[in-house]
């Protein structure tokens, strides 16, 4: 009976998921449910589904405002399927009409396309808020105004028992009832239970961004909640009186029943609804698969007719022909803009995308399989999903709206939701906590979920040893935690778009993103259900460093290298990868990736498949990684579980590895074809679903004869693989980039290095691939005002840093720079590249004009006193800088303009000592160019007797080693015990050195590992391939503390702080960090497994000094 | 003109609205409600804050007279956690 209920996807402001309320109704005898959320249908599929799942009749509508960010609003229901379409186009005019984030609509609005559409004027209306000022006549003008619309419109009674409420009710009733508009209750609805109010009171101030004030609160009494039918008639009796109530109640359900909206009719559901790809969409597709059948090559080849005749029978079954018409058109469409564009995912596994050149991998060669991508079996539109250049994608989105109409296209968006950190945050912010502090708090967690905030705080030791522990902190934690999972607010999903047709706005409301593209409301999800064909653009930052080592091989040689025709069975490229030197590679950089190449010893493409399948939680948690080595090494055979099977496990040395074996193991043992094996395939990755096809498989396969402990075996195997494994299309679509970026890492590595370091496409931060160039002997040039380029270039085998590392520095900066150069001095450039101070600054800081002063004696700190006279200068006069000749600021700074720099005579400054340069390298480009961060603590470490990287392979398996180094990585993934561990990569300037911290002694290492940036580790050697070494590591240590005491006191007093912090014991040794999750397969997860780490990022070096460059300090040491 | 107090009253509900109350030894008949509101507390300016029970203060500004008395308002007040009932304003 509830026609006005707001769930948490009204952002800020609803309190609970559609779902819960949709069960809430139905438990409480209720027939119908409303949801009408804030500024949108945000929620509105959510609501429908959670409506059929109670069974209940769903209504939609949305919350309006009625000036931009005002406080009066409206609520308008749909009627049937014209109501729905005319308030889809409401929402997005409303949307339309304002600011991003301020949507708003007048009667006006409403007027447009009324058919169908109910509007609610309740107490926040504007008839509302005259009736509560007793203006009677400009209430009933109003009320006149919304009539005049041609919509329906019905006076809302509402009843919050605050002061003056139950009044104003009554006399809303009377306006009603005197002007002959229908009256209903309604209740405002924020939330379940009376108990959320305080949740509510949080998010009133979160939305305005003020502190906890009764003056700030919408709600205030609490009363908000999801009233039963027989409160709801109590709040009006008290407020109009019995008789009056009991009509209320009446009319109110007689309005619901008459909105209730039927999923399929009037929504929709329930199919598809493409764009328009003209007549006979199935005759025009096969004669383009037959086109291109011939223009591979293919087309006698054995197997390929048939399989392409399989497929279009199933595209024709399901209809789906002008769907793989669009996707063709749009990958051409990308492709044609020198775009790089590779499918991604199963849809690699069919060969009609193959042929349409929507992929480039021919599915029969790598043994894919269609039905993981389509089968009868498999409900709703298949996903095609295109892998494009990051730095490109918005072109191809562009284009993509050019080409099928804006009316027709949106994007997908997706919602952000609270988690511990954006909880405490906004409540820190509502209990009044000064910004520093809960900046502080909030950083201080992983990246958890917000309802394991206190959960964590005991758990993690790295939070045990804080001081958040205490009862002011908690109230915040217990409120933060109540947020868990609420929508926060709506984002651009990074890769999906609406292709649809000229019906697209009558099923979908739009909004902008903060980009400026149109934005259904509707998360991927969401625009599943509805019948929406989404396609899956994807930046891939890899593609773009491809692209772009391509264009500068090109630039420097001349040289045009077409990728893909790159042979496949490069000696040297895979020797490289066996060595595993892969830093910079697509999926092969991380240190567990770069300990499994080391092991598996990849020689071929598929090898890479397999390697970048084995790589999962899957494999490596039912221990399947260590019997396909030893097969693999021919340590021992290959074990299959049956004869029938070895054609199907062979490749995979008989470990079930791929969800393609899956299929075809079901498809032997029980003989259901793979359409079938397909649909049971899915329904294995619940634990109830497995117990089902346990039995039918059971059933089958005993009746095709196989023995029991035969069966037994093959089910537990598959079993234990549950919903974990890989697709192999998939797989195979990510080996090719695997396989081209280390071809070209290791044929044209200054490109290669340019392209990933102008694209950022890896785990690692930037001055570690910077390090890997130099380990490849690749010189790196210094910043330079007159030769860096907006990205990063090749040079003289070099590679020059980029302008666009500069800390700060404007996009149109960098053109400015880039366009009007040559500069023939500083003043020259401040002249003409009209460069912020700040960037100049920090440009000079960087070395950026070190090379225009080669030969005379100025230092930086010379350079840096001349701008800030510069900018002196320029501010006195105005005219400065727009008339050439006239200024004598001089580009000749030997001879400074007399009283400009009369305190600072040029070159007498001391010039900028290495460490200071370095220093200075860190803060404005997050690199440390000119030498290794860590050279500056060489004596220390040699005193220390601390092993190098490189090193390390040399010593014995178990040795007890001290290791060093800048922190590149912490990493807590998933791992076969369930423990939480922290992996940790260190860069010593001879290579990484991984370093593996179990639970056991996380007690005293996990708050340093995750809080310094420079660390010292001491550990045992661990040798786990036949090259690779790393450190199972007990202590470490902040470096630059250790530093700090070194220099202070030597290395006595070094050895005394590390003793110090030695094993700190207690009962906590040992105790595991967290309830782990077991699956039925055994394999166990840590619930802070795979959780961004706590406290800063480390992409970039923390702010601030990193050493003491005071007197003594010593210049930088070679290792 | 009204005055302002904070006695305990005895307080009898049927159909969810008071109906009677004993204030001060005499007994009062509720003739008809007013108005009605509720209020909740300010629980994040308390000294060590608890959002886990809200409370929630009722008032029921009602017409009532003692046996035989003339007719008066009286505000009465409801504290939902602690289930007290107090005279808190009376009009005369």
């Amino acid at each position: 009976m509830h026609l006005h209920v707001a769930s948490a996807y009204s952002m800020r402001y609803g309190a609970a998921s559609p779902k819960a309320l949709a069960v809430r109704a139905a438990e409480l005898g209720m027939r119908t449910l409303a949801l009408t959320d804030r500024d949108g249908l945000y929620g509105a599929v959510r609501h429908v589904r959670a409506c059929a799942e109670a069974g209940i009749g769903p209504v939609l509508g949305a919350d309006l405002a009625l000036s931009p960010g005002g406080a009066e609003r409206v609520v308008v229901l749909a009627v049937g399927k014209a109501g729905w379409g005319s308030l889809c186009r409401l929402v997005t005019a409303a949307h339309a009409a304002g600011e991003r984030g301020g949507a708003w609509i007048t009667a006006g609005t409403v007027a447009e396309r009324p058919a169908g559409l109910v509007v609610l004027l309740g107490p926040a209306s504007d008839v509302g808020r005259a009736v509560a000022e007793r203006d009677r006549g400009r209430a009933v003008a109003l009320l006149d105004a919304w009539r005049a619309t041609g919509a329906e419109v019905v006076v809302e009674i509402v009843n919050h028992h605050g002061r003056g409420d139950g009044p104003r009710a009554a006399r809303m009733l009377a306006l009603a009832r005197e002007a002959g508009v229908p009256a209903v209750l309604g209740n405002g609805v924020r939330y379940l239970d009376g108990a959320d109010h305080p949740v509510a009171q949080v998010l009133d101030v979160a939305r305005k961004l003020v502190p906890l004030h009764r003056r700030h609160l919408d709600d205030q009494t609490g009363h908000a909640y999801l009233k039963p039918e027989e409160e709801m008639r109590r709040s009006a009796a008290l407020a109009c009186g019995e008789d009056a109530a009991d009509d209320l109640v009446r009319a109110t359900k007689r309005l619901a029943e008459r909105c209730v909206l039927d999923p399929e009719r009037d929504l929709g559901m329930g199919r598809a609804h493409l764009p328009g790809t003209g007549p006979e969409p199935h005759g025009r597709l096969l004669a383009r698969c037959l086109q291109g059948l011939r223009g591979r090559g293919l087309e006698h080849r054995d197997g390929y007719e048939a399989r392409l005749a399989h497929e279009l029978d199933i595209i024709g079954r399901k209809g789906f022909a002008s769907y793989f018409l669009t996707v063709a058109d749009a990958a051409a469409l990308i492709r044609d803009l020198g775009i790089r564009c590779a499918i991604r995912g199963s849809g690699a596994g069919s060969l009609v995308n193959f042929l349409l050149g929507i992929g480039d991998l021919d599915p029969l060669r790598h043994d894919l399989v269609m039905e993981r991508f389509l089968a009868d079996s498999r409900p709703g539109l298949p996903d095609i999903d295109l892998d494009v250049e990051s730095a490109r994608r918005l072109e191809a989105y562009e284009a993509l709206f050019a080409r099928f109409g804006t009316d027709a296209t949106a994007c997908v968006s997706m919602m952000e939701t609270y988690r511990a950190r954006s909880a405490i945050r906004d409540v820190g912010g509502a209990m009044g906590l000064p910004p520093q502090e809960i900046d502080a708090i909030a950083k201080a967690f992983p990246h958890i979920r917000a309802r394991q905030i206190r959960a964590a705080l005991t758990d993690l030791p790295e939070l045990r040893r804080s001081n958040l522990n205490n009862a002011q902190l908690n109230v915040i934690f217990k409120i933060a935690e109540r947020l868990d999972g609420l929508p926060r607010h709506i984002a651009l999903h990074p890769c999906g778009v609406i292709l649809s047709n000229a019906t697209l706005r009558d099923r979908t409301p739009v909004e902008r993103s903060a980009a400026g593209f149109p934005m259904s409301q509707f998360d991927k999800d969401d625009v599943e259900a509805m019948g929406l064909l989404k396609l899956d653009v994807i930046g891939v930052r890899m593609q773009s460093s491809l692209a772009h080592a391509v264009t500068e091989i090109e630039r420097t040689t001349g040289e045009r290298l077409d990728l893909e025709a790159v042979p496949r069975d490069d000696g040297p490229t895979f020797e490289m990868i066996r060595d595993a030197r892969t830093l910079g590679c697509f999926q092969i950089e991380s240190p567990g990736q770069r300990e499994l190449v080391a092991k598996l010893l990849p020689r071929t493409v598929g090898d890479l498949v397999v390697d970048i399948s084995l790589f999962r939680p899957g494999p490596v948690g039912s221990d399947m990684v260590n019997p396909f080595l030893d097969a693999r090494h021919g340590r021992r055979p290959a074990v299959f579980p049956h004869p029938d099977l070895e054609p199907v496990l062979r490749e995979s040395q008989g470990v079930v590895v791929w969800h393609e074996q899956v299929l075809r193991v079901l498809d032997v043992m029980t003989g259901c074809g793979l359409s079938d094996a397909e649909g049971m395939r899915r329904r294995m990755s619940s634990e109830e679903g497995l117990a089902t096809v346990g039995t039918w498989f059971r059933e089958r396969a005993h009746a095709r004869g196989y023995d029991g402990p035969t069966v037994e075996r093959v089910w537990r195997t598959l079993a234990a693989f549950g919903a974990f494994g890989f697709c192999k299309a998939h797989a195979a679509a990510f080996a090719l980039p695997t396989y081209q970026s280390a071809w070209l890492k290791r044929h044209h590595t200054a490109a290669f290095y340019a392209g990933v370091l102008s694209h950022d496409p890896g785990m690692y931060p930037k001055r570690v691939i910077l390090d890997d160039a130099r380990h490849f002997g690749v010189p790196i040039l210094p910043l330079d005002v007159n030769r860096s380029a907006v990205l990063w270039r090749v040079e003289d085998g070099g590679i020059r840093v980029a302008l666009t590392e500069v800390r700060g520095i404007a996009e149109a900066e960098v053109e400015r720079i880039v366009a009007r150069r040559p500069y023939a001095s500083l003043g020259d450039f401040w002249r003409r590249a009209h460069a912020s101070r700040p960037t100049v600054e920090r440009l000079v800081l960087a070395g950026g004009f070190d090379a225009l002063y080669r030969d005379t004696p100025v230092g930086r700190r010379d350079l840096l006193c001349r701008v800030g006279a510069l900018d002196r200068a320029s501010s006195v006069r105005p005219s400065a800088g727009l008339v050439d000749g006239q200024l004598p600021l001089g580009d000749d700074l030997a001879m400074p303009e007399p009283g400009m720099l009369e305190d600072v005579p040029l070159g007498e400054l001391p010039p900028m000592a290495p460490s200071e340069i370095v220093e200075a390298e860190l803060d404005v480009l997050g690199l440390d160019v000119s030498r290794h961060v860590i050279a500056f603590y060489g004596d220390l470490l040699r005193a220390l007797g601390a092993v190098r990287a490189r090193d390390l392979p040399d010593r014995g398996k178990g040795e007890e080693v001290l290791v060093a180094g800048v922190k590149v990585a912490t990493q807590t993934p998933a791992v076969r015990s369930g423990q939480r561990v922290i992996f940790a990569t260190l860069d010593d300037a001879t290579g990484p050195v991984d370093l593996t911290f179990f639970e056991s002694v996380q007690d005293r290492c996990a708050a340093t590992v995750f809080g310094s940036w420079l660390l010292l580790a001491r550990g045992r050697v661990h040798k786990p391939g036949f090259r690779a070494a790393s450190l199972t590591a007990s202590e470490c240590w902040d470096l630059a503390v250790l530093d700090e005491a070194w220099r202070a006191g030597g290395i006595d007093a070094v050895r005394r702080l590390m003793a110090a912090s030695g094993p700190s014991g207690g009962g906590r040794m040992g105790r595991p960090i967290g309830r782990r999750m077991t699956y039925s397969s055994g394999f166990a997860v840590s619930p802070y497994a795979d959780v961004g780490h706590a406290g800063p990022q480390i992409r970039r070096p923390p702010a601030g000094r990193l050493w003491h460059a005071s007197q003594g300090s010593s210049g930088p040491t070679d290792p | 003109m009204a005055h302002v107090f904070g006695d305990p009253v005895e307080v009898r509900v049927t159909d969810g609205r008071p109906d009677r109350f004993a204030w001060r030894g005499r007994r009062y008949a509720v003739r008809r409600v007013l108005e009605h509101w509720v209020t909740t507390r300010d629980w994040w300016r308390e000294r060590e804050p608890d959002a886990d029970e809200p409370g929630e203060r009722e008032y029921w500004r009602v017409e009532a007279a003692a046996s035989g008395g003339e007719p008066g308002v009286y505000e009465l007040r409801h504290d939902s956690v602690t289930g007290a009932w107090t005279l808190s304003r009376l009009w005369d």
